[in-house]
């Protein structure tokens, strides 16, 4: 069976002046895939991603998004959810009021945010935080109340930048978990991750390296193409930079 | 239109909960109104003026009392030469100083031509001015005591006697000409600082990043940025307006709904070029920067202070775009004169041709990618 695309990329590029941040990238995403996109700092993966969701444009190459031309990023922003790098909640509005802003912008009614509130708030078992305000939330919490807002209007593919930085290890197999069961759900997630042993949870993988793609494959398919033991021993030997400008 | 009562909603409760918005919502035009309305003033009171007199005649005594018997003037002895009355007004310590030649009273007997010589401090030019006019009042004064002394009836000395009716600020109070214009100075505070510098806060902190990748239209974020500071921004004016009511007792001669109608539209102007700025900007501090230059200019060119139709043709042209100018001019002409619709009718159309414009710049100017 031909599996469905729900992301296609082809011969992407983005310059800024004469630095080339993503250099003739191509490849494509599937339906229900967890897809990592790993590299070093700077090696482009927010670029790519940002593109992806709208919030920059290709310099040249055609990108599609949930079917959907590049070209027309509002539309693709309505079929998308984005958690980004930095934290995007707003601090000083309770958890309830978060969810109530999210859906709203979203084109939903109070009655219909409601219900699924409190269902959400179950599941993240966050039941009687609601009318507790951000501020006052561990950043762990934040980070899965975040994740869960950019999933409530039911997007066909979420993009998460970076999400687990600065969370501690119990909290990350949490997300994790919540990863696996978006996946399960049928929505495509799109991960961009500096923990290695985060990219041996990705369905495939794609290793960025100053603007390209250097690989991409299942990890384990990597691992054995390039012999090494673990992703991070491959992300090590191919990711690298290989020249340091001066 | 759902969309934008949640996005007002939660820009209501942000208000709300931040309490250095409430308490700046409270002290600005407390303060403005209390401290700028009485201490902005042209009017002049008690300059120092020096007197050198050479002559030592009952004259000149006479000039000098009648001179010291004025309200703007404080006189003291100066020294007997020139040099000595230049460093008086170097160092400050006369704004003027009067010359009085000793052969004053000769003069005044009809031996030679009676003359005086007064030295200005003219580093204030309104300031020089205002001081020349009343001291050659006063001498002018004298000088008709002195032709009466002579025994000549009044009515036989020939000259056109002018009297003033001072319409619109009858007392010539300057709190009168200022206060319309400190009411101009709070709307711009509360629209440029306070709604400005929410938005840059919000790319700042990220959470805007988070709105860009929503399918939220760009005028339903603007409108929702706008809504709440136009609501605070009145309830701020009639604040100010109340406080200066009960502090100065302004007389309020024109229509208030009118009065409220185009500080209205003015702040509609003034959130538009906030919020358009900081389209421009990717930091506060860059905000605030811009913000200060404009608010700056377009304050000092509105006629505030001095009126704009002196102004050189260029900059009366540039007060076309400037939105404070026309409040400024409008304020003055509802608060004081008493003008109705049709006497502004102009300024309020092209005023709102400006807060259109600003508005539309700003949704325009606004970026959903970064």
């Amino acid at each position: 069976m031909e599996r469905e695309k729900v992301i296609e990329v082809r011969d992407l590029v983005k310059r800024f002046g004469s630095f080339t941040a993503n250099d003739r990238l191509t490849f494509d995403v599937y339906r229900g895939e967890i897809f990592g996109f790993l590299g070093a700092n700077g090696a482009g993966k927010t670029t790519a991603m940002r593109i992806l969701c709208g919030l920059s444009r290709p310099t040249s190459g055609k990108v599609t998004v949930a079917g959907i031309d590049s070209h027309r990023p509002e539309e693709i922003k309505k079929r998308i959810g984005y958690m980004s790098q930095r934290f995007s909640l707003y601090e000083d509005l309770t958890v309830n009021e978060n969810i109530e802003l999210y859906g709203g912008i979203y084109g939903m009614t109070m009655k219909e945010i409601r219900p699924r509130r409190e269902e959400l708030l179950r599941r993240l078992s966050f039941t009687g935080y609601g009318n507790t305000l951000i501020l006052a939330l561990p950043l762990g919490l934040r980070q899965k109340l975040a994740f869960a807002v950019a999933l409530f209007h039911e997007p066909e593919i979420v993009f998460l930048d970076e999400p687990t930085s600065g969370v501690d290890p119990v909290t990350r197999r949490q997300f994790w978990e919540m990863i696996y069961e978006t996946a399960s759900r049928g929505i495509t997630v799109f991960v961009t991750t500096h923990y290695m042993d985060e990219a041996e949870y990705c369905d495939r993988i794609t290793i960025m390296s100053e603007g390209r793609i250097v690989a991409l494959d299942t990890p384990s398919a990597l691992r054995q193409q390039y012999g090494t033991a673990s992703v991070e021993e491959l992300f090590v030997k191919i990711a690298r930079p290989q020249r340091i400008n001066a | 239109m759902r969309r934008l009562l949640f996005l007002l909603k939660k820009e209501f409760r942000q208000i709300v909960r931040n309490p250095f918005m409430l308490r700046a919502i409270i002290m600005v035009p407390l303060l403005q109104m209390l401290i700028l309305v009485p201490a902005i003033t042209f009017g002049i009171k008690r300059l120092d003026l020096a007197v050198t007199d050479n002559d030592r005649s009952p004259a000149s005594r006479e000039l000098i009392s009648k001179l010291a018997g004025s309200t703007f003037f404080k006189t003291t002895a100066a020294p007997i030469n020139i040099a000595g009355a230049g460093a008086l007004l170097l160092s400050g310590d006369a704004d003027l100083v009067l010359i009085i030649p000793n052969d004053f009273s000769e003069g005044l007997a009809g031996m030679t031509k009676p003359r005086l010589q007064v030295l200005v401090d003219a580093v204030n030019s309104t300031q020089a001015m205002l001081a020349w006019s009343y001291l050659t009042s006063v001498v002018r004064d004298y000088n008709m005591d002195v032709v009466m002394a002579t025994g000549a009836a009044p009515s036989a000395i020939p000259g056109i006697n002018t009297s003033p009716r001072y319409w619109y600020n009858p007392t010539l109070n300057y709190k009168h000409f200022m206060l319309p214009g400190v009411l101009v100075i709070l709307i711009i505070a509360i629209g440029l600082m306070l709604a400005g510098l929410n938005l840059v806060k919000e790319l700042e902190t990220g959470t805007l990043e988070q709105i860009n990748v929503t399918p939220i239209r760009k005028w339903e974020l603007i409108i929702s940025k706008v809504i709440p500071f136009f609501i605070l921004g009145l309830l701020d004016l009639a604040l100010g307006l109340t406080v200066g009511w009960i502090a100065f007792d302004i007389p309020f001669e024109g229509s208030i709904l009118l009065f409220f109608a185009c500080s209205a539209i003015f702040l509609v102007a003034v959130l538009g070029m906030a919020l358009f700025f900081s389209t421009l900007v990717s930091n506060r501090q860059q905000y605030l920067f811009v913000a200060f230059f404009f608010t700056m200019i377009f304050i000092l060119m509105s006629g505030i202070f001095t009126p704009s139709e002196s102004m050189p043709r260029w900059a009366q042209q540039f007060n076309w775009i400037n939105p404070v100018a026309y409040l400024m001019r409008i304020n003055r002409m509802v608060m004081l004169k008493g003008a109705g619709f049709s006497d502004i009718a102009r300024d309020m159309g092209l005023l709102s041709v400006l807060a259109m414009g600003f508005i539309s710049l700003a949704i325009r100017g606004y970026r959903k990618r970064a």
